[in-house]
Parts: C-alpha cells; sequence; structure tokens
C-alpha cells in the first residue's frame, strides 16, 4: 500500500446540516462539490481553504472560505451529486422525489425530471457522453432519464428491486444498483441479462473498481465487502471492531488507483484499508481532524448523535481525499506538506 | 396675408435666348418702386411705407419685422389695435366694433371645408301638407312648391307625344269648351278639340299582399282612430286624390326612400293606406335651388280646373261614389251600370252557390255501386261474424297445421300461475310444463347463445390481474371452494385462457347464475392488484384463514408469528457463502434507445427493440393471452430476482422484508439457530402487555 495521505489539508465550512453528498469534479478534481441537508449544493476550491477556515455567521452574506458557488434548488435535503465528465453539467437528487440537472456556470437547473414516488437516493449519468441519468429512489425503481431529448418520461424503469434503491453504479454498459433488500443487481444491457447478487444486508454502498471487475459493497452489517462481479464470489471483506455501520446510508470508496477502501462510518469515523490484505491501515476521526492510532482508541468517543461521516470521496487526480460529517464541516484530507 | 407675387417668364430663359427675341412695342420704364415682378424670396422682400422707407416699429413691438415680415401697418398688412380705454368707450358698448369671428383666421382651404360642411335642411316646423302645423294650413298657398315630382321615363315619354299633364289619355274629342266646371256648357260656342278628361284608371286587381306579424290591428285600429278623432284626419282633401288613389300610386315614380312607416312628412293622411307599404306617398325635395328645370305649375295649385281644391268630407268621398261619373273613355255609363269606383271590390271572388238539381232529377248513368255499399262490411265485422277459427283459416289457407297445443302446454306451472295471478282470470288451462314439439325447439347454440348475453362484461387486463392476485394472494370466497373455483372460471373465460360458459352451481337457476356472474365482476373490480403508488404503499396480508374448515379447532385468536422461511440464497449470503449459491441471473429487456444511449448494441431476442416510441417502454404491455410471453419473462424474473415468494400463496410464503429506511431503521438482527416464534406455542407476554397493557391478571 503507497502512502496514504493523512494530513487534513482544508475544511470547508458553511454547511447549515449533515452533508450527504461529496463529489470531486471530474478531470483534474479541482473542486467539491457539497450536498448537505440544508436544501444547497456548494462548490469549493478546496485550495483556498484552510484547515483553520472558519463559517461565516450566520445569517452573513459573506462566503466561507473556499466556496465558489452556491447551488439552490432543491426543496429538500440533498441526497447525491454527480458531475458530468466534461465538468459542465451535474446531476444532484434529493428529498424532493426529482432529479436536477445543472448547468454549472449559470447556478441553473437545465431539466428537472420528477416520476418517482419517493425520494431520489442517488443519481449518476451514465451512456456515452453522460447522455443519461440513472438516478434510483426510496420507492425501489430506477429510472433512466434521457438527456438529449425533451422527454419528460423515463426511457426505461428498473423496478426489480424489492426495496429502497440506495446506490447506482455505471461501468461501461453495465449499470449496478444496490438496495436495501440486500442484493446488487447488476444489469448488462450488451447482454441482456441482470444478474443478481445477494448480500443478505442491506447495501448502502456500491463503487465499481476501475477495471470494472470487482464492485465495492457497504452493507448494514458493518463490513464493506470487495465482491468479483464475475461470478459472484467474495474477495475480501473489510472490517474492524470498531468499524460501526448498521444504521445509516455511509459511503464508501477505492482509492489510489483501487488499492485502498475508504469507507465512513455511523461515530464519526474513517477506516481505511488495504484492498489486497483487507486489514484497517488507517483510522480517522472526522470531527478532530486527526488520525488515531491504535486499536480500539476511538472506541467510545462518538459525540452525540450528529458525528457521522455521511460520505467519502476520493480525489481522482491527487493524493487526497475528503470525508463529509454530520457536523456541517468536510474535511480534505492530504499528503504532509 | 401676402401672396406670392406672379412671376413672368423665367428670366433664365430670357438671358439664354436673347437673340431669338422679337421685340414689339416700346419697353415699359423700370419700376420706380423697383417692383420689376421679378421673383424674390419671401424673406428678401421688404415693405415700405409710401415714401419708400422700411417701416421701424417700436422697439419692443416689433422693431423691423412687426407683424409677418413687417408689413404691420402698410396697405396690405394689419393694422394694430388702437388701444381704447375701457373708461371713456367701453369696449362692450361698441356694436360695431370689429369682433373676431373665426372666419377671419380662416384661410380658403378652411373656408371652403366650413361652407362644404353646411346643408341647407328643412327645419323640423316645416311640415307642410297634412300637418296640424302652422305652416301647412289649408290657406298657405305655397305648400304646393314643397311638392315635386320626379318624373318617370314614361311620363317623359308622353310629354314629348304632346300629353300634357291633367289630360286623359287618348284621342281628342270635340267638345265644347266647358269653362265652369262643366255645369254651363254654352251650346253657342263652337266646339274645339279637347284633349279626353284625366280619368282615374284602373289599377289591375292586384293581389295584396299583407305582410304583418301575427295579430296585428293596425288598420282596423287605425281607421276608428281616425274616424274618432278629427283633426288627425287631413283637413285638406284633394278629390283627385282619394279618388284616384291607385293611380296616383301607380303613376308615381318609384319611391325614393325606403324607410319602413309612416313618417310624419310622408304621411298622407289617409288611414286605408297600408302604412307598411313601402316607400311615400309623396317625396320632398329637401333642398331649395336644386331644380332641374323651372318649376311647372304643379297640380296642386291649379285654380280653374274641375279637379280643383274641393274640401270634401272623409265620409262624402265614401258615398260619393255616385257622383257623375265618367267611364274612362270619356262617355257616360251605359244605362242600368254604374261605375264602380271601388276596385278592391273586383278583387273579391263572387262564389256562386251549386246549381240546385232539380227535384225528380234522375242520372241516366245506373252504376252498381250502390249494391257494393250494401254489402260492404268492415274487417272486424268479418272477423266477428266468422265462424272460421285461426286452425280453419290456416287451412284455408294451405299451412301445415301446427302441433296442436297451447301456450299452456309449455309454459310450466308457476308462470301459469304468475299469469293468473296477474291478468286475473282464473280460467286460463293449466301450465303442463312441456318441452317444445318436435323439431321446434331452440337449439343448443341459441340456447347458449342466450346464456352468453348473461355473462357481464369485464376487461381482460382486470381480470388477468384478479387472476393474477389470486394466484399469488388472496382470493375471495375462501369459504366457499366450490364458489371460489366458479370465480376462478370465470376470471379464466374474462382473460381468455378459456372459451366455455361458467359453470353453473348444482341447483342454480339461470337468473341466480347471473347474478353471481354479476357478483363475480364487481369481484374481481375490487379485488383486482393495486397499481402504482398504491402497490408500493400496501403489503398484501400476509395470511387469511389457513385452511379452510379447520378454523375451530380451539386455536389461541392470536395469529402465530409465521416463520420466516429464509431464502436459501440469503442463508448462503450470510453464511458468507457467496458465489454461485448467492448468483442469479435473469433476462434483462434494455429499451432499444437505452441501448442507443450506451452506444451497445442490443441484445438478441429483446422484445423491446421493436418498439420505437420509448415512452412506451414506461406502460406495461397489454397482454392478449392470459399470461403472455413478455408477462411469463416477468414473472420468471421476478421469481429469480425476489426469491420464490411469488409462487406460492401468501399464507404459505414469507413476507417480503418491510421497507427498511436506509439510515434510520434499525436492523433486525435474526437469529439462525433459534427461532423464538416456532418454538413457542404461545404469544410472548411482551405481546399481551403491548395489547392489554392495564389489565393485571396476566401478572
Amino acid at each position: 500500500m503507497p502512502a496514504f495521505p493523512t494530513t487534513p489539508i482544508a475544511k470547508l465550512t458553511g454547511h447549515g446540516g449533515i452533508v450527504h453528498a461529496l463529489a470531486y469534479s471530474s478531470g483534474s478534481a479541482s473542486y467539491i462539490l457539497t450536498g448537505c441537508s440544508d436544501r444547497t449544493i456548494r462548490l469549493y476550491n478546496h485550495t483556498k481553504a484552510t484547515t483553520t477556515s472558519v463559517a461565516p455567521p450566520a445569517g452573513s452574506q459573506a462566503y466561507a472560505p473556499g466556496l465558489v458557488s452556491k447551488y439552490s434548488a432543491h426543496g429538500y435535503e440533498v441526497l447525491s451529486i454527480d458531475v458530468s465528465t466534461d465538468n459542465e453539467k451535474f446531476v444532484s437528487t434529493g428529498g424532493d422525489k426529482s432529479v436536477f440537472y445543472w448547468d454549472v456556470q449559470t447556478a441553473q437547473t437545465i431539466r428537472r425530471w420528477s416520476g418517482h414516488n419517493a425520494r431520489v437516493n442517488r443519481g449518476v449519468f451514465g451512456g456515452e457522453g453522460d447522455s443519461v441519468i440513472v438516478s434510483g429512489s426510496f420507492d425501489g425503481t430506477v429510472k433512466i432519464w434521457d438527456i438529449k431529448q425533451n422527454n419528460y418520461k423515463p426511457i426505461m424503469t428498473l423496478d426489480e428491486a424489492r426495496d429502497s434503491v440506495t446506490d447506482i453504479a455505471i461501468f461501461d454498459a453495465e449499470i449496478l444498483v444496490s438496495s436495501v433488500d440486500g442484493r446488487v443487481r447488476s444489469y448488462d444491457l450488451r447482454m441482456g441479462m441482470c444478474s443478481v447478487d445477494v448480500i443478505g444486508y442491506p447495501v448502502t454502498s456500491l463503487s465499481v473498481s476501475k477495471k470494472g471487475t470487482e464492485a465495492l459493497v457497504s452493507s448494514l452489517d458493518s463490513t464493506v465487502r470487495l465482491m468479483d462481479r464475475g461470478n459472484g464470489q467474495l474477495l475480501k471483506a473489510y472490517r474492524d471492531e470498531s468499524f460501526v455501520n448498521t444504521d445509516l446510508r455511509v459511503r464508501s470508496t477505492l482509492g489510489l488507483n483501487d488499492s485502498v477502501v475508504l469507507s465512513g462510518s455511523d461515530d464519526g469515523m474513517v477506516f481505511a484499508w488495504d484492498l489486497l490484505e483487507g486489514e484497517c491501515k488507517h483510522k480517522f476521526r472526522h470531527s478532530d481532524m486527526r488520525e488515531v492510532k491504535g486499536k480500539g482508541a476511538a472506541t467510545g468517543e462518538r459525540k452525540g448523535k450528529k458525528d457521522v461521516v455521511s460520505a467519502v470521496a476520493f480525489c481522482g487526480a491527487r493524493r487526497e481525499w475528503a470525508s463529509a460529517g454530520g457536523d456541517g464541516n468536510v474535511i480534505v484530507w492530504g499528503m504532509d506538506g | 396675408m401676402v401672396y406670392k407675387r406672379p412671376r413672368a417668364a423665367s428670366p433664365s430663359t430670357a438671358q439664354k435666348r436673347p437673340r431669338q427675341d422679337i421685340r414689339l412695342g416700346t419697353e415699359l420704364p423700370p419700376d420706380e418702386d423697383g417692383d420689376d415682378g421679378s421673383f424674390v424670396p419671401v424673406w428678401k422682400q421688404t415693405v415700405t411705407d409710401d415714401r419708400g422707407r422700411r417701416r421701424l416699429h417700436g422697439a419692443f413691438t416689433g422693431g423691423f419685422s412687426a407683424g409677418y415680415f413687417n408689413t404691420v401697418g402698410s396697405k396690405e398688412g394689419w393694422a394694430p389695435k388702437a388701444f381704447v380705454s375701457s373708461r371713456s368707450n367701453r369696449n362692450k358698448d361698441q356694436a360695431s366694433a370689429a369682433t373676431q369671428r373665426p372666419e377671419d383666421f380662416m384661410d380658403e382651404e378652411d373656408l371652403a371645408q366650413a361652407s362644404e360642411s353646411r346643408h341647407l335642411e328643412t327645419a323640423q316646423s316645416v311640415a307642410p301638407i297634412g300637418s296640424s302645423g302652422g305652416v301647412g294650413r289649408p290657406t298657405d298657398g305655397f305648400f304646393g312648391l314643397f311638392v315635386t315630382e320626379e318624373e318617370t321615363m314614361g311620363v317623359k315619354v308622353v310629354h314629348q307625344m304632346g300629353w300634357r299633364r291633367d289630360q286623359g289619355v287618348g284621342r281628342k274629342v270635340r267638345r265644347h269648351a266647358s269653362l265652369n266646371d262643366g255645369i254651363a256648357a254654352s251650346k253657342d260656342t263652337s266646339e274645339h278639340f279637347f284633349a279626353p278628361k284625366d280619368a282615374p284608371s284602373m289599377s289591375s286587381a292586384r293581389e295584396e299582399i299583407r305582410r304583418k306579424g301575427l295579430g296585428y290591428l293596425s288598420e282596423a285600429r287605425l281607421s276608428k282612430a281616425g274616424n274618432t278623432d278629427p283633426d288627425s284626419g287631413p283637413s285638406l282633401a284633394f278629390t283627385f286624390l282619394n279618388s284616384s288613389k291607385k293611380s296616383q300610386t301607380s303613376k308615381k315614380p318609384t319611391p325614393k326612400k325606403s324607410s319602413f312607416g309612416v313618417g310624419v312628412l310622408n304621411d298622407t293622411g289617409s288611414d286605408d293606406e297600408d302604412p307598411y307599404e313601402l316607400g311615400p306617398k309623396i317625396t320632398f325635395n329637401k333642398t331649395l335651388g336644386k331644380e332641374k328645370k323651372a318649376k311647372k305649375p304643379s297640380k296642386f295649385v291649379k285654380p280653374a280646373v274641375a279637379d280643383g281644391l274641393v274640401y270634401v268630407p272623409r265620409k262624402a268621398t265614401k258615398a260619393g261614389t255616385s257622383l257623375s261619373r265618367m267611364s274612362q273613355d270619356e262617355k257616360a255609363t251605359l244605362k242600368g251600370f254604374t261605375l264602380e269606383m271601388n276596385t278592391n271590390d273586383l278583387m273579391i271572388k263572387p262564389k256562386f252557390p251549386p246549381p240546385l238539381i232539380p227535384e225528380g232529377w234522375k242520372t241516366s248513368r245506373n252504376t252498381s255501386s250502390e249494391e257494393r255499399v250494401q254489402d260492404f262490411q268492415s274487417v272486424t265485422d268479418a272477423a266477428r261474424s266468422s265462424t272460421l277459427d285461426a286452425k280453419a283459416r290456416a287451412s284455408l289457407l294451405g299451412e301445415t297445421p301446427l302441433p296442436s297445443r297451447s301456450i299452456f302446454d309449455f309454459i310450466p306451472k308457476e308462470a301459469r300461475d304468475r299469469l293468473v295471478t296477474m291478468s286475473g282470470n282464473t280460467a286460463l288451462p293449466q301450465g303442463l310444463g312441456q318441452s317444445a314439439p318436435e323439431g321446434y325447439e331452440a337449439s343448443e347454440q341459441s340456447t347458449a347463445k342466450s346464456l352468453w348475453s348473461f355473462v357481464p362484461r369485464l376487461d381482460k387486463h382486470v381480470a388477468a390481474g384478479a387472476l393474477a392476485k389470486g394466484a399469488t394472494g388472496w382470493m375471495p370466497y375462501g369459504e366457499d371452494s366450490n364458489k371460489r373455483a366458479r370465480y376462478v372460471g370465470f376470471l379464466e373465460l374474462k382473460s381468455g385462457s378459456r372459451q366455455e360458459l361458467p359453470e353453473r352451481g348444482p341447483g342454480m337457476s339461470v337468473s341466480e347464475w347471473a347474478k353471481e356472474l354479476e357478483e363475480f365482476a364487481h369481484a374481481a373490480q375490487v379485488f383486482k392488484p393495486a397499481s402504482g403508488i398504491m402497490a408500493s404503499r400496501f403489503i398484501s396480508s400476509k395470511a387469511t384463514q389457513s385452511t379452510a374448515g379447520v378454523d375451530s379447532t380451539g386455536e389461541d385468536i392470536l395469529r402465530q408469528p409465521t416463520a420466516k422461511v429464509e431464502d436459501p440464497t440469503e442463508q448462503a449470503a450470510k453464511l458468507g457463502m457467496y458465489g454461485p449459491m448467492t448468483r442469479s441471473s435473469l433476462p434483462f429487456h434494455p429499451s432499444r434507445l437505452l441501448c442507443k444511449r450506451f452506444n451497445v448494441k442490443p441484445p438478441p431476442d429483446n422484445p423491446n427493440t421493436a418498439d420505437i416510441h420509448p415512452v412506451d417502454f414506461d406502460i406495461k404491455p397489454k397482454t392478449e393471452e392470459p399470461i403472455s410471453k413478455s408477462d411469463m419473462d416477468r414473472l420468471m424474473r421476478e421469481v429469480a430476482s425476489r426469491g420464490p415468494a411469488t409462487q406460492r400463496p401468501a399464507w404459505m410464503s414469507y413476507e417480503p422484508e418491510a421497507p427498511v429506511p436506509a439510515a434510520v431503521t434499525k436492523h433486525a438482527i435474526v437469529d439462525i439457530e433459534t427461532n423464538e416464534a416456532l418454538s413457542k406455542e404461545r404469544a410472548s407476554e411482551d405481546v399481551f402487555k403491548a395489547i392489554f397493557g392495564d389489565d393485571d391478571d396476566e401478572e
């Protein structure tokens, strides 16, 4: 395992609630988009922020350090953000049962699709040239919306899931859908087949490796699993005695060229596992902005209900990652110096 | 106002061709005041006084530019108004003082416009004829001036031929001159040729078209009113006007006005007139001085003619048809004839009574109609008197006789009783209830057809849905398996998988059966599976009575929480045996557009590739068969993806997990080794406590 970035380099403040969604911009990944429960999406240039940056007092019009722009159209909490590959558009979903398609420059929504019957947990770009948006909702359906056409109806609805759809990942022409019913369904458009992998526990987060042969699955049994997509076998399970994820939707991600598994937790910790060996290499306390050394040191330190790490995101260009917490702060972690 | 000075020839042309000028006479000396008539622009012109000086007015009253180019005080310019002290000479007292009129500020154009806008019109008070106004009194000899006649072409032609007004038409008659109203025909004077007298021409009896509204009583009312009110009648009557009304109207030119009804001006005062006849009787020239020709002496002012102005009361004119009249050709009427003046009488077609047949007359043509009339009989009479009954008539007509049965032979007894009670006739024959005779019984097909009419309508998809719901879960009529079977049969029929008539329960009449079918249709409507949001909100109840008939075995009322049958794949997953056991595949049909967006060739055997419209993919295909191929695939997929739950009846299957909100609910920890629900016979104390919280008997 190469050197892991363990030093906090920036603190993105100004959120008015739990940060549910976190996304690096595409390409050089110089910006961070955050989706907050205060119904606002914020665009940060985290190089302008410091670790000691303080949010402006409530009510003031001043922007928090590093804050570039605010996107407000949601009427409910924002639950997921996905940025297009050309960095010009992004999609956000949330509690208002709609999928919002944004223009980054004008901070306006270009399209809004409504058709889900419940809150939309996840919306991602897909298709060649980001021509569709795939959204998964609490109503158990996955709907695929066409960006290129002006159709207000989805191209297709996948309603095989028996419970709330929590996460969607797209690799090539395959759509992976994870659901609370404990299954990960992988729709292969080329073959016209849907392979169902039973995880056994409600799945909260799903990501695909760069090769596309593995899928990282977080489930509510405090375990993150790396599944072989080819045959559905378990490649590795990532656990730790202090890692708790039984209640909340906590994101996990692969990082550092698919060598590290990173996951938030219910109790405000961030865990980093070595992908191959499966042992927990680093633990971070999000609210303290520090790495926790030693076993058991993190247990019992949970401060209040809001001390969760709901989303983590790895920078695709640098040795850098970010964690979003229930305290309304996003910490960007990088290498020393 | 200053006008442009008249310009002589253009100086340029004069300068151009000096040699060709031919000069005649002597040149005028140059103008003393320098006005040689050449063109000088207005701004160069100066106004000088008689001494040739430019006029300088006061520096504050204009200087060199007082008025229009310093024309103030010049002979064609303005004269300044002298100040008049109102103390010595009050301005308002000066009657002759030139007051400013609008015309003073008008140029020619304005004046022309103003004069154009002025029209000479008769005032309202001018109502010369027949009116009670002072102007139109009969003594006023001028009233005739206001009456003109436009002459028709016919009048003009006869004028050309020598006819004069107030002459009769025809050959000239040789007679003595009658000067004094025709009474004193002086015999001594010689005879002359005279034009025949103007005799009223008889108008052809024209059918009067009465264009009046329903119930309109104008004439009667008007005549009554006219008779009672002497003032409203014409105080001046012209005999010729009254006597030759028709001729007048026929001679009159076509009326210019087409107004409807009678105005003041064109009211001739006669009540016999149809007031709604189009056009006035007299047209007035409303403009003065626009006469085309010298005004002819009108007939109204011809003093010394027989048809002069005579005041004749209306009654007299009406009765006075017996006045000595001449016929049209100036001859006295023949003896025994009277001249009929009322031409209206001609219009009445006389009705003559039919000729009286002399008594005792008998026609020579002897017809046999009398006898025929004698033995005529109405059909009913004939039928009444006929002794033939239906059978006899049938035999007469050559019909093959029906088996001699009455309707009562065929209807059942109850029906006959019903007939008796309804008709009150107790003397009806007994109902035997026999079957129809040979060759006449209703065919099986027709009975089936009539039975088919009892089968209620039900949409195919509703039936299929209800059937599918019955297959997966709850179905009505759980207490009566036979009825349920019939219900299922009905649904199968309606969804198209069966063709035969729904079976009838034993001992069930057709009406009961039809009623039951109606009930089934309702039940299918009610119990069809919920769709859309509703379906996502509800989970079908887990179990009905476990089995019909085993309900009274003394089980405790609390239903046993049935053991949750673990999906083997989930069991395997929980044991960590990921791999083939936890993996399953099912076909999946991406829409063509989706494949296009992903730049992927659509998989083969994709039914959706045939579809073109992407919107339709959201709509579930309507199936023709009870379970179409696509639905079959769907079911297969469901089975594969959701586990075997849908295969079994609901009371046997495990209940799908309640929707667990991702981030809020607690994960239910299921102990694999022990199942409390199974091991316990009785419900736990907590359940009782939860339900009967206050009761102390359990503790």
